[in-house]
């Protein structure tokens, strides 16, 4: 079923220096399971076009994974043009977009 | 068991903060951060003005107003408010003062506005051994703050990896202030985040902790507005720093009925190196925003960068196009795209040129033009980057006035 990933995920995004980290979790771990097999790299950058070099970290007992999204920022926070220079509605953004959710995880 | 309250999570955070932790209940320390990588860039220029600032000033008056209070109720407060000039803040403060010293690396990197290593918590630690009320410092990691004064009351030793670790996963819950009691949170509808109230570790002796807040405070601490906070800012699950390394695919949360538990959490030794922050200038930068409204935003935009162009060059502007219009909308704003351009130059006087020549389009330019600002004179801007040094290279300083 198609839904906003916010509907089942949470995300925090913030700066260091020209990279941006975003984090998101959920809630259980059979949403979990499900978030680790489908939010690939591949899968991030198709959501956030923006993004380039992605690293992806795994934190099973967050019921996370976090990702640094390298040289989206350019020069940093003072030096940025980006509209959200310091990236901090990046994991909303990811939030909003629409993917396809297990309907049991709903 | 020690209880370390936070009070700041930025510069210009809620002013209040600092007296609604100390009238909210009981703690042993009190910390507060105010220095982000663009925060070093601002106590630089400061400097620049002044040579006797260079320290967050609303800590100041944060004590002005508490620091009585504080004394009176034997809480400690620990702040990084020092930024880039510790011993003057310390010498403004009418208590037995700590402040930690060491930092400032520009000798090193000369070509820097600012050069300050990351450093950690054991002179934090020495200070509060010697007695201090209260600790400032420069440049140390946010989670310093906490570590800090957890070690001295414990009487940890330097190689209580995980101790080590626990503590600096208190302090990075807590160094955001609000952002760990449902500042900030994805999922704020099902809580009451009107006023979040500001966030307590109480540390054990083994380096585990209870995430709280003060009764009666706004927001909420559950394991999920915890996790949001652990997310921030990080990288490899190795986080680095100074004094030890922390393993956050180790932290355990659970909840508790006045918080939440966080424990498991193991360390290793810290890298050789430590972190250096790097504020060099980095030119003149100015922006605007047309409004493009209705029909034809494609060659409005064109038109409007053919001209800009045409007047000043396009060497530095850097161009953007929301097109956050509606076709056939029933509201001008969402009949509208906006047109962002930025410039950044070396050059001040291209930099205020760039708002003359946009100005002057006013009445040449595509139907309907008009900007959501007018640009201002231009204003300088930093860039930020990371250097790594050897330990060895840097030598931390506690001093007690």
């Amino acid at each position: 079923m198609k839904r906003p990933l916010g509907t089942i995920a949470g995300a925090r995004s913030g700066d260091k220096g020209g990279d941006a980290n975003l984090g998101v979790w959920v809630r259980s771990e059979e949403a979990y399971e499900w978030l680790n097999g489908f939010l690939t790299t591949e899968k991030l950058r198709e959501l956030l076009p923006e993004a380039q070099e992605v690293s992806r970290y795994e934190l099973p007992n967050l019921k996370a994974l976090n990702f640094v999204l390298h040289g989206l920022l350019g020069e940093g926070v003072a030096g940025s043009t980006r509209f959200d220079p310091q990236a901090k509605a990046l994991g909303e953004w990811l939030r909003s977009r629409e993917v396809e959710i297990p309907e049991e995880l709903l | 068991m020690i209880r370390i309250g936070n009070a700041s999570g930025f510069y210009g955070d809620r002013l209040s903060a600092m007296r609604e932790q100390l009238e909210g209940g009981h703690l042993d320390v009190l910390t507060g951060d105010y220095l982000a990588e663009l925060t070093m860039l601002i106590l630089g220029r400061d400097r620049m003005k002044d040579s006797s600032l260079g320290y967050a000033k609303t800590f100041l008056r944060q004590m002005e107003d508490c620091l009585a209070l504080a004394l009176d109720q034997g809480v400690k407060i620990v702040v990084n408010a020092g930024g880039l000039n510790p011993e003057g803040l310390a010498r403004k403060l009418d208590a037995k003062v700590g402040y930690v010293t060491g930092d400032d690396l520009k000798a090193r990197f000369p070509e820097a506005l600012t050069a300050n290593a990351y450093l950690g918590a054991w002179e934090i630690a020495e200070c509060l051994n010697q007695g201090a009320q209260v600790v400032v410092t420069g440049r140390v990691t946010d989670a310093s703050l906490v570590v800090g004064p957890a070690a001295a009351h414990f009487g940890w030793a330097r190689d209580d990896w995980d101790r080590l670790a626990g503590a600096t996963v208190a302090g990075h819950v807590l160094e955001c202030g609000t952002q760990a009691t449902g500042g900030n949170y994805s999922f704020f509808t099902e809580i009451d985040a009107t006023r979040p109230g500001f966030p307590i570790a109480e540390i054990d002796e083994d380096g585990a902790c209870l995430i709280t807040k003060h009764d009666g405070t706004g927001g909420a601490v559950t394991v999920d507005t915890v996790t949001a906070q652990l997310l921030y800012e990080i990288g490899a699950p190795e986080y680095l720093g100074p004094d030890v390394t922390t393993h956050f695919d180790t932290i355990r949360l659970s909840p508790d009925e006045r918080g939440v538990r966080i424990s498991g959490t193991r360390g290793s030794p810290p890298p050789d190196t430590l972190k250096v922050c790097l504020n060099t200038l980095g030119g003149f930068k100015n922006a605007t925003t047309f409004v493009l409204t209705g029909l034809d935003v494609d060659e409005k935009a064109e038109l409007v960068k053919r001209q800009l162009h045409d007047a000043i060059g396009e060497e530095g502007l850097h161009w953007t196009l929301a097109r956050t219009d509606h076709a056939d909308a029933d509201t001008e704003e969402r009949a509208s795209a906006l047109l962002h351009v930025t410039i950044k130059t070396a050059d001040l006087k291209r930099a205020k040129g760039f708002s003359r020549a946009a100005i002057e389009l006013a009445l040449a330019s595509y139907p309907g033009f008009h900007v959501t600002a007018p640009p201002s004179d231009g204003t300088p801007f930093g860039v930020y980057r990371a250097a790594y040094v050897h330990r060895d290279e840097v030598s931390a300083k506690a001093v007690l006035l």
